[in-house]
């Protein structure tokens, strides 16, 4: 029993920071604390099969035998051979300054001035030796020198810039992110060049050891922000880190809410808007989604396409998807309520009309809308997965064929398809895919609690969920802001409304503004 | 340490003077003034400025204490513990009568086939999780429902502005002064639950000279505005009911909303109305709630949620315990009238005079 509920326990409740997870330690350890040489490398990594060694000799003042070491698929091989190999073998064999190479000076003359190479790089330790073969790079050991030079050529296939899939806009830049962490850096780095912008590497994960880069710009965002980031971060102990995922679940505030905390974009543009607005990048290498915090509520139903619209058509968009949102979390609810409990809320004419149509059903209003939306869901999930052509079958198959059969045979009155219907596409209309997740699942309890005591029962829902949402922080920011607390500025400038960009005179007042404010009127 | 920022404050403040006075006001001030009753609403809040500014008087010279700390210090540790006291009975009991009067609204007028008990645990589930969510997120809470109170009362008062009977405010005056007083006496206890609620939460007020200056102005405004919109539900009821039956509806905002009727696809929407009214009722029902920890944690040093859960139990009981109806009524109007409304207009100036004495003296 006991040991039931301790694994209960660890399944539901997120350890503290300080005690999360124990730090793997491996064999492996022991080794990369050995003095450098190029023989121990050859130890370590003769194993695998896509390792690849190259002895040669320079013949300076003395014969020195090297090692050159990279794996085969994430190195450059014609950059190793016309830059390394081809150099040092061919073209200045017998050259003067080759005629001067010794044990003790080789690797100097080499970075200094026989290597044309632009990342050239000497180092002393067995694990940034190892660290930089399993990155791609390529990295040549001297005879039995305690040093290694460590030559950047990584080059391994991607599948370069693309569209991104999930933030596909009209009027826009097309460019995405990609699964290698240069070309997002790069991409980045094309939107901002400024010298403020900071990237800092790190590494994540035991066995993996993912390159993460935070990125930010120095003075613009919040230095707590940016050091809490860091110290969580720095609290992730695991041996994979394969995604943002990953990451995300490790240090947001409050895992047990449905709600996203952490934003998260494939557009370069979008995490450039952040990041100029005082916000903090993660870029985390294999994943072309980047992550950015802190987020607010807001900004999930924000897309990049409202600043290069027309603010007045943003404005109406923005407020079409603030209403899709309602209707797609409280349209089966209000249904239920007024059917079952309130129908002095409808005129007569309509309400004989509502009743004509559910003559004959056998379901209780909340069983109806309770079994259409639970269908929808098994349809959503079935087609989300499957080939594209396929994918639509399933959509006309559920929405046509079921649907119209299902009213056909009495079991459904039409007017919860039309119901369920709108409320399906309303969530299509929420342009942040956690956060219609988010929505999806709350539905449930508000469908149940407008079938038990209607009105009462959603507004009781209602206030449960305010709270909660008030209560919930990311990266400190409260997650409601601007709307409570109160930052009017922000309210007026970047949130159901967007003003022109000529009225967006200074940055959105999300978290530059500690809480409370203690400038006039409370409001910064 | 939370805090409460000037703004918020004003929306706190003004949401728990709000509380639901717009559901009972109407029939107490027609009552005992008639027809004039809605006079007596803006005077009888603006009481509450004066004991207000005491309250911050007494905040500038003894920052980061309640109004319970202060009087300890002030009285000697007994006299303090006793007035804790009465402020924990006084406002635990009135609490519960708020649940009470919750769960009889809503199963009189949208729902009276169901059992009390779940309003009183749905009321109290809200009130429970916004004092277990500290004071700042209870602040955060009133910034976004009180404007939303606000919009519904002021829906609620234009769509029933076509009903107005022309004539029913006349004449004016006509049994003289003398019953507007009345109705302010039936307005000040409201003042006085506002001033109580000011006694504990000045901990959590920002202390500076600039920053208290900011909240003697959001008192003003707080005050004003749930005073205009108290005397505007009050003035609609009277023109379009007449003061008789004003005063026979007892909650005849309720019926203004039965009454709507927009284009034949809208009608009734009381019950639609009757959610933003929860919100308005567990921002007082709360503050409650929070008044009575204040208390406990001064007088008792007990603190924390379990805490939280024996005052539900205990409002719980209250509200079960009650006969419910007009008995309820009388009974939430009496613990007004002859409980709070004495105990703060004694306890607030006392404090103030005694505190400026000592300050005079130099004691």
């Amino acid at each position: 029993m006991r040991s039931w509920l301790k694994m209960l326990k660890e399944l539901t409740v997120r350890p503290k920071v300080k005690r999360i997870r124990k730090s793997p330690s491996y064999s492996f350890d022991e080794e990369l604390n050995k003095p450098l040489s190029g023989q121990t490398v050859r130890e370590i990594l003769a194993k695998s099969s896509d390792i690849v060694f190259r002895d040669f000799f320079l013949q300076g003042k003395e014969r020195i035998p090297c090692l050159l070491a990279a794996i085969d698929g994430m190195v450059d091989k014609n950059q190793l051979d016309q830059y390394i190999l081809k150099p040092l073998l061919v073209d200045l064999a017998g050259h003067p300054e080759m005629a001067q190479l010794t044990i003790a000076n080789v690797l100097d003359k080499t970075i200094q001035s026989i290597l044309p190479g632009l990342e050239l790089k000497k180092i002393s330790k067995m694990e940034e030796a190892i660290n930089a073969i399993l990155s791609g790079d390529a990295v040549i050991f001297f005879g039995e020198s305690k040093e290694a030079l460590v030559f950047g050529a990584r080059g391994w296939a991607n599948r370069g810039v693309a569209e991104p899939i999930t933030e596909s806009i009209v009027k826009g830049p097309r460019e995405g992110f990609s699964e290698t962490l240069r070309i997002n850096t790069s991409l980045l780095r094309r939107k901002i060049k400024h010298p403020s912008l900071r990237m800092i590497s790190l590494k994540l994960g035991g066995m993996t050891n993912t390159d993460v880069i935070v990125t930010y710009i120095e003075n613009v965002a919040h230095p707590d922000i940016v050091s809490e980031v860091f110290r969580r971060l720095g609290t992730i102990k695991m041996d994979a880190m394969l995604g943002n995922g990953y990451i995300e679940e490790m240090i947001e505030d409050n895992p047990y809410s449905p709600f996203p905390q952490i934003a998260f974009t494939e557009r370069p543009d979008v995490l450039a808007g952040k990041i100029l607005e005082g916000k903090v990048g993660i870029i985390v290498d294999g994943t072309p989604i980047v992550l950015s915090v802190p987020a607010t509520l807001t900004q999930f139903l924000n897309v990049n396409e409202d600043y290069y619209q027309r603010a007045m058509v943003a404005i109406l968009s923005r407020s079409i998807r603030y209403l899709g949102a309602f209707i797609a979390l409280l349209a089966p609810s209000i249904y239920i309520a007024v059917t079952t409990f309130h129908q002095e809320i409808i005129p007569t004419d309509l309400l004989i009309s509502i009743s004509a149509s559910r003559q004959g059903v056998p379901l209780t209003a909340l069983q109806e809308a309770l079994a259409m939306l639970i269908t929808l869901e098994i349809l959503q999930e079935a087609g989300l997965r499957l080939p594209k052509p396929i994918g639509s079958t399933i959509g006309i198959v559920g929405a046509l064929v079921i649907g119209d059969a299902a009213v056909k045979a009495g079991l459904i009155s039409p007017l919860m398809v039309i119901i369920v219907g709108l409320t399906a596409i309303a969530s299509y209309a929420i342009p942040t895919f956690d956060l219609g997740l988010a929505v999806r699942l709350i539905r449930f309890p508000f469908m149940i609690l407008a079938g038990i005591l209607g009105f009462f029962g959603i507004s009781v829902g209602l206030y449960t969920l305010l709270i909660h949402l008030l209560t919930l922080r990311s990266f400190g920011v409260p997650y409601l802001s601007p709307i409570a607390p109160l930052r009017l500025r922000a309210l007026l400038q970047d949130t159901i409304v967007r003003a022109p960009w000529w009225a967006l005179k200074r940055r959105p007042q999300l978290i530059d503004v500690e809480e409370p404010q203690a400038g006039r009127k409370g409001k910064g | 340490m939370e805090r409460v920022s000037p703004h918020q404050f004003m929306t706190l403040g003004a949401g728990v003077l709000m509380g639901g006075t717009f559901l009972l006001l109407a029939s107490g001030v027609t009552i005992a003034s008639g027809r004039d009753g809605w006079m007596t609403v803006l005077p009888g809040f603006t009481v509450g400025i004066p004991y207000a500014l005491m309250v911050f008087s007494l905040l500038e010279q003894y920052p980061r204490k309640n109004l319970l700390q202060i009087s300890e210090i002030l009285f000697g540790k007994w006299i303090g513990k006793i007035i804790g006291l009465v402020y924990i009975l006084t406002t635990g009991y009135y609490g519960g009568l708020l649940l009470a009067l919750l769960g009889d609204i809503f199963e009189r007028s949208i729902m009276p086939l169901t059992p009390l008990w779940v309003f009183y645990l749905g009321g109290l589930v809200l009130a429970i999780y916004l004092a277990g969510s500290g004071i700042e997120v209870f602040a955060r809470f009133s910034e976004v429902v009180f404007p939303v109170v606000v919009i519904a009362l002021i829906l609620s008062v234009a769509l029933a502005i076509p009903r107005i009977e022309q004539g029913e405010l006349l004449p004016i005056l006509d049994e003289g002064l003398k019953p507007l007083f009345r109705g302010v006496l039936k307005v000040m206890p409201f003042a006085m639950e506002y001033i109580l609620f000011l006694a504990g939460i000045s901990t959590f007020l920002p202390t500076g000279k600039q920053e208290l200056g900011q909240l003697r102005t959001e008192v003003w405004r707080a005050i004003f505005l749930v005073g205009i919109l108290n005397m505007l539900v009050v003035l609609i009821q009277i023109l379009v009911f007449g003061p008789e039956e004003t005063i026979r509806l007892a909650n005849g905002i309720l019926v203004l909303g039965k009454m709507v009727e927009v284009s034949r696809t809208v009608s009734g929407v009381e019950s639609l109305f009757m959610g933003v009214w929860l919100g308005a009722m567990v921002i007082k029902m709360s503050a409650f709630l929070f008044m009575v920890s204040w208390g406990i944690e001064t007088v008792f040093s007990l603190k924390g949620l379990k805490w939280n859960f024996v005052v539900g139990v205990v409002f719980l009981g209250i509200a079960l315990g009650f006969t419910r109806g007009p008995y309820m009524l009388r009974e939430l109007s009496v613990t007004e009238s002859y409980l709070m409304f004495p105990f703060a207009s004694l306890w607030i100036p006392l404090l103030w005079g005694v505190a400026r004495w000592k300050k005079g003296a130099g004691v």
